[in-house]
């Protein structure tokens, strides 16, 4: 897969970077920092624009976040049952979309660029807690064009060596996804045990 | 005895498994990142011939000729596309690559 992807990049250019981000966006598995970053090393030798790469990465990131997004709003009530399934009852869908609302924009925001795995997740529950659209645009539009503009400038700085930085940043975005998963989890197991002692 | 909830005994095990998926990618993040700079760049189907040249600071001119292509820096088709025009696999085009990069001396 990851052949492919770099293969249409480096053969078509910027309508191949649009579309891939884009569909990766809205959550289909590709390697997109990877592309990114091979972006920023064809930046570096002159092949692309820089400013139209972060243009065109950022735009097709935000229309992919934006159907992602539309999908777990307006998906229709089969999604949000199964939604609601999955989260185990109605209730727990009110206090995520209190907390949307509360840590609605620091999500939508970290996730664009720094915790990237969950940016597709983020898109549809941010959607299906109906949380504001014009924040989670502003969130989105700013979240993506950060993240662009750093992995491109990354792959500018570390051109002669894009497989390496795309596989170490790849590695550190999941540490850091699985340290946030323990500290919630941790938390969890806190507050369980401060509830069986009283 | 105090009973033990198996929604708890989950909690624990997912814990300790973010735990350790923690520190699996960390270390193999930082084993990559030690490394990096020892290691070369391996040549992939989707590179093209001017972007092996700059991953490995070569001249370009000897990686076309390596291949028996005219040099042409503006030549941006991937490997796995020049196999195909050629009819020679990728592997073999990739082996020819790393023949000429391991002769070359470095661009200066």
């Amino acid at each position: 897969m990851s052949d492919q992807v770099l293969a249409a990049l480096a053969h078509y250019g910027a309508p191949a970077l649009f579309a891939i981000v884009a569909i990766a966006a809205v959550g289909i598995p590709l390697p997109v920092t990877l592309l990114l970053i091979v972006t920023g090393s064809l930046a570096a030798q002159r092949v692309m624009n820089v400013g139209v790469a972060i243009g065109v990465s950022s735009a097709g990131s935000v229309l992919g976040d934006q159907i992602g997004y539309a999908i777990g709003r307006w998906g229709g009530s089969a999604l949000q049952s199964r939604f609601i399934r999955m989260l185990g009852s109605p209730e727990r869908l009110r206090r995520i979309d209190d907390k949307a609302k509360a840590w609605g924009g620091a999500g939508v925001f970290f996730s664009r660029w720094l915790v990237t795995p969950l940016g597709p997740w983020i898109n549809l529950a941010s959607g299906a807690a109906r949380y504001s659209w014009i924040r989670f645009t502003v969130w989105d539009v700013l979240g993506e064009t950060l993240g662009c503009a750093l992995y491109i400038a990354l792959g500018m700085v570390f051109s002669d060596r894009v497989q390496a930085v795309g596989a170490i940043l790849g590695d550190l975005s999941w540490a850091l996804v699985a340290v946030i998963a323990a500290v919630l989890l941790g938390r969890m197991l806190f507050r369980r045990k401060s509830a069986d002692a009283t | 005895m105090r009973k033990i909830h198996y929604q708890t005994i989950a909690v624990i095990l997912a814990f300790c498994l973010s735990i350790g998926a923690a520190f699996f990618f960390g270390y193999r993040a930082s084993t990559m990142a030690r490394q990096m700079r020892r290691q070369n760049e391996p040549i992939r189907a989707w590179m093209s011939v001017p972007f092996v040249a700059h991953a490995h600071h070569a001249d370009p001119a000897i990686l076309f000729q390596a291949i028996h292509l005219p040099v042409d820096p503006h030549d941006r088709r991937p490997i796995r596309e020049i196999a195909r025009d050629e009819h020679v696999p990728p592997a073999e085009l990739i082996r020819d690559l790393q023949k000429a990069l391991d002769k070359a001396p470095p661009k200066q």
